[in-house]
């Protein structure tokens, strides 16, 4: 349902003095993981918008920090800032990302920030 | 022909160059010739295109032009004054432009081209006062 009512300076209310991704602390609930934690990026439907690179999907991560709350991407690029979720800094290894990865740098790693929906417990 | 058709028939015929190809020329198929893989690669996010094969492409090194500065500008009061955040920016120009635009202009054109695109679609300015604006502009430079 389409709001009776679009406040534009909503975001500026809410953020002014307090910084953004600040304003939305504490409005996403417990975290669903923790530091260390294996994940893997569920390959979820990204019909007109998403953030969530093609090729992390299916792959496995770790969890390297909980960054902030915030809307997801999916919902902020239509300035919808109803459902924060928490973001995560997340650990692949290269090698899991790219097929012909070379074994002699099996050790390299990738990191990169995905909100809470995209992930799933390994 | 006129000189102003001249245009016009320059432009179909650019346009017509810019038809998407799966290596066969793709035109208005019938709907069961499109399996579930192709439709997720015709709805893609087109920005979402690391780790797609392609060929190399040269780094050059480019400073930015006054207009280039001028249109940032305009993109972040935009965004001071309530009419988009950053992610509805980038969406619309990363994503809604399509994939001829987002590979065919240059970075700062799709950001002025997505600034005049979100007034019109917020009413800030009607299409045609765009269009009125823009042909008077273009009349001071003939």
């Amino acid at each position: 349902m389409s709001k009776t009512h679009f406040d534009r300076e909503h975001h500026v209310k809410k953020a002014t003095d307090v910084g953004d991704p600040q304003c939305f602390k504490g409005e996403a609930g417990p975290a669903k993981f923790k530091v260390g934690d294996r994940v893997r990026v569920r390959d979820l439907p990204s019909l007109f918008y998403s953030r969530t690179m093609v090729y992390t999907r299916g792959a496995e991560c770790t969890i390297a920090e909980l960054v902030y709350e915030s809307p997801p991407a999916e919902d902020e690029a239509w300035d919808n800032c109803d459902n924060p979720e928490w973001f995560y800094s997340v650990i692949f290894h290269q090698k899991d990302l790219w097929p012909e990865y070379p074994e002699a740098y099996a050790d390299d790693t990738l990191e990169t920030e995905l909100s809470e929906r995209w992930l799933e417990a390994v | 022909m006129t000189p102003e058709r001249k245009k016009v028939m320059q432009h179909i015929n650019i346009g017509c160059q810019l038809q998407p190809a799966l290596h066969v020329p793709q035109h208005a198929p019938f709907p069961d010739l499109i399996d579930n893989a192709h439709f997720r690669a015709y709805t893609r996010a087109v920005h979402d295109v690391g780790g797609e094969p392609d060929v190399p492409i040269q780094w050059e090194e480019k400073e930015e032009e006054v207009w280039e500065h001028n249109t940032f500008i305009t993109c972040e009061v935009l965004a001071w004054r309530g009419v988009w955040n950053a992610e509805e920016r980038r969406r619309r120009q990363n994503v809604d432009v399509g994939q001829t635009q987002y590979l065919g202009l240059s970075y700062y054109g799709r950001w002025l081209l997505t600034a005049a695109r979100i007034l019109v679609d917020k009413q800030y300015i009607t299409n045609s006062e765009l269009s009125d604006k823009m042909h008077e502009v273009k009349k001071r430079y003939e």
